[in-house]
């Protein structure tokens, strides 16, 4: 049965390119991948596309003090230099803008939208996508309504969707299409001073490329003249660096 | 450049389960209006008496007119054409217009706007690119399905094709006829004065058509102004969860008809028709046109959540008196680039306006 099936199968795949293009039906692992935002972080490394994926959600996950917020204030500070308009949606009310500033942002006005409710976080979220934001932060959780029209207005317009959570809600983590988990390993001490962490990030879920696998990642805290250090290495590379 | 999508006659296009067998529209007693075109293969012709098409194709499958529902396939092809082209024009016998001009990407246009006639009519139209509405018309009609006829010199290619290509009446042909002008490169080489003498003004105009100067104007379709959606509740209900719900679903389908027209809201108002015939309403003018079913039902979805309504509610109306032409979608048209910053500048406007001017701040950095 096996045997007779295959050929009609592909007499009918055949007929199908014939009359719609050769393009009309494709494998799913030939699909091409979307678009890709390199960041300059070592995340680039880890969702197999060489940056973050336009157009869908990718998430920064962990509990605590992981370094996901510190990841995440490196890709805003990038995409201020990148993208016309980068916004924030700090639904907690946290986002602190001097945090950004080891990162060297691009000079001038950062957006921020600090919604009154999660719903008008959902809102302004899956409005900006629409218009055509370049890059969003979330600084929190989207509720489950407003997720499918960020994710089709993300999708429309190329947005760069990067969320910030503790431990993503069921539907906030199936909507999005890159899931990076940090764990911290380690706080590093030098003579009795905390100077900074050690994390692993992991690719968790990633619907965009076969999934590439674990980092090593240090975040490390120098206190200086001149303010905070912040600086992270990706074990065995410089990948990225900033200083006050 | 002028892009025509040819599509069967809309009367034919209302049933496409029919498609591939002869069909003939028109009214017993009167003439035929549109024929499929198997039904044309056997002789029939609009226009011919319906008796007569009867006798000429006896096993054609004969549909009364219904002028309501060929409009209304119009107007969704039109609004579904709308944001391809600054100016947009549908006609009942199947034939769309989309003058390209100023249009930054022609050839996505032209893909989109196929795709769109195919969505709609569920059948391949037959395209046409020349420098005006007639000569795109007829190079429409002489691609193939699907495929896209393009014409640089407009007067070269009308040359060899019938006169009868022309919109005239029999009587008007007939004098053609005599005067020996059989195809339209012979009324071309005719001077306008001469047969604007024989024919009045439409002689001028027949010989600006036939020499590609394409005199006439597209007609640009506006979307509709007002619309509105409604749902009865029996018994009445006072769960405000329900009312939520229903108003989503209602956003959601008035939503489709907005993207469906190419407009946006520029007003919003519901209306509550309570169990006692009272009613209570509320009304807001937004500066930024409202389009998506998530801007309709954040407005209307704040208010209900407030709304303490004096009895339960038998009916609830979400009206949008004020549509606007969809300026927002069709900005990428024209704006320089690609209109992405205005977009995102009114839509940061839109949440200011709803949640106040100190939900957005912009931050100084670096």
């Amino acid at each position: 049965m096996q045997i007779q099936a295959e050929p009609r199968l592909e007499h009918a795949i055949e007929a199908i390119r014939v009359r719609f293009g050769s393009q009309a039906l494709t494998r799913a692992a030939e699909l091409p991948p979307p678009p890709a935002w390199p960041s300059g972080t070592p995340l680039d490394r880890l969702t197999g596309i060489g940056g973050l994926p336009k157009g869908r959600i990718s998430l920064l996950v962990g509990s605590g003090t992981c370094g996901k917020l510190t990841l995440a204030l490196s890709l805003l500070a990038g995409a201020t230099h990148e993208f016309a308009h980068a916004v924030v949606i700090d639904a907690g009310g946290g986002f602190d803008a001097g945090g950004l500033l080891p990162f060297v942002p691009a000079r001038g006005p950062l957006t921020v939208v600090r919604p009154p409710a999660p719903d008008a976080a959902g809102e302004a979220a899956s409005t900006l996508a629409r218009a055509g934001a370049g890059f969003i932060l979330l600084m929190g959780e989207v509720p489950e309504p407003w997720l499918g029209p960020l994710e089709s207005g993300a999708n429309r317009s190329g947005t760069v969707v990067v969320g910030v959570v503790d431990a993503p809600s069921r539907a906030f983590a199936h909507a999005s299409s890159l899931s990076l988990a940090f764990a911290r390993v380690d706080w590093i001490w030098d003579r009795g001073q905390l100077i900074g962490l050690r994390t692993l990030a992991r690719c968790s879920k990633n619907r965009v490329a076969p999934p590439v696998g674990e980092s090593e990642l240090e975040v490390r805290y120098f206190p200086g003249p001149a303010g905070i250090r912040e600086q992270a290495v990706a074990v065995g590379e410089q990948a990225w660096s900033a200083v006050v | 450049m002028v892009c025509c999508g040819l599509t069967s006659h809309l009367e034919l296009a209302r049933r496409p389960d029919l498609y591939g067998s002869p069909v003939v529209v028109g009214r017993w007693d009167d003439h035929v209006i549109a024929a499929s075109a198997e039904a044309v293969a056997a002789g029939v012709a609009p226009g011919m008496p319906l008796r007569q098409a009867e006798h000429l194709c006896p096993l054609a499958t004969f549909l009364m007119p219904d002028l309501e529902a060929s409009v209304r396939l119009q107007e969704l092809i039109a609004a579904a054409l709308y944001d391809l082209a600054p100016v947009v024009e549908v006609r009942v016998d199947g034939v769309a217009w989309l003058d390209l001009e100023g249009v930054t990407s022609i050839p996505l246009a032209i893909r989109e706007a196929r795709r769109r006639l195919r969505a709609a009519t569920a059948c391949e139209p037959r395209l046409g690119l020349a420098s005006g509405p007639f000569a795109a018309r007829l190079a429409a009609a002489r691609a193939r399905p699907g495929r896209l006829l393009r014409i640089d010199d407009a007067r070269s290619f009308l040359a060899p094709l019938s006169s009868r290509e022309l919109d005239f009446d029999a009587e008007q042909m007939e004098r053609l006829d005599l005067l020996g002008l059989r195809t339209l490169g012979d009324v071309a080489a005719i001077g306008p004065r001469e047969l604007e003498s024989q024919l009045g003004r439409e002689g001028r105009r027949a010989v600006m058509l036939a020499r590609g100067l394409e005199p006439d104007r597209l007609e640009p379709w506006r979307p509709p102004m007002f619309t509105s959606s409604h749902r009865q509740f029996d018994p009445p209900v006072e769960d405000r969860e329900a009312l939520l719900f229903v108003a989503r679903a209602l956003c959601g389908d008035l939503a489709e008809e907005l993207g469906l027209r190419g407009a946006g809201a520029k007003r919003l108002r519901v209306r509550l028709r309570l169990e006692d015939a009272d009613e209570e309403t509320r009304d807001s003018l937004v500066r930024h046109p409202l389009s998506s079913a998530a801007e309709l039902f954040g407005l209307v979805g704040s208010w209900i959540k407030e709304w303490q309504p004096a009895a339960p509610i038998a009916e609830m109306w979400i009206e949008l008196p004020v549509l606007e032409a969809s300026g927002r979608r069709q900005l990428r048209l024209w704006a320089g680039g690609d209109g992405t910053s205005e977009e995102v500048v009114a839509a940061l406007e839109r949440l200011q306006e709803r949640y106040g001017e100190g939900v957005v701040t912009q931050v100084r950095v670096g």
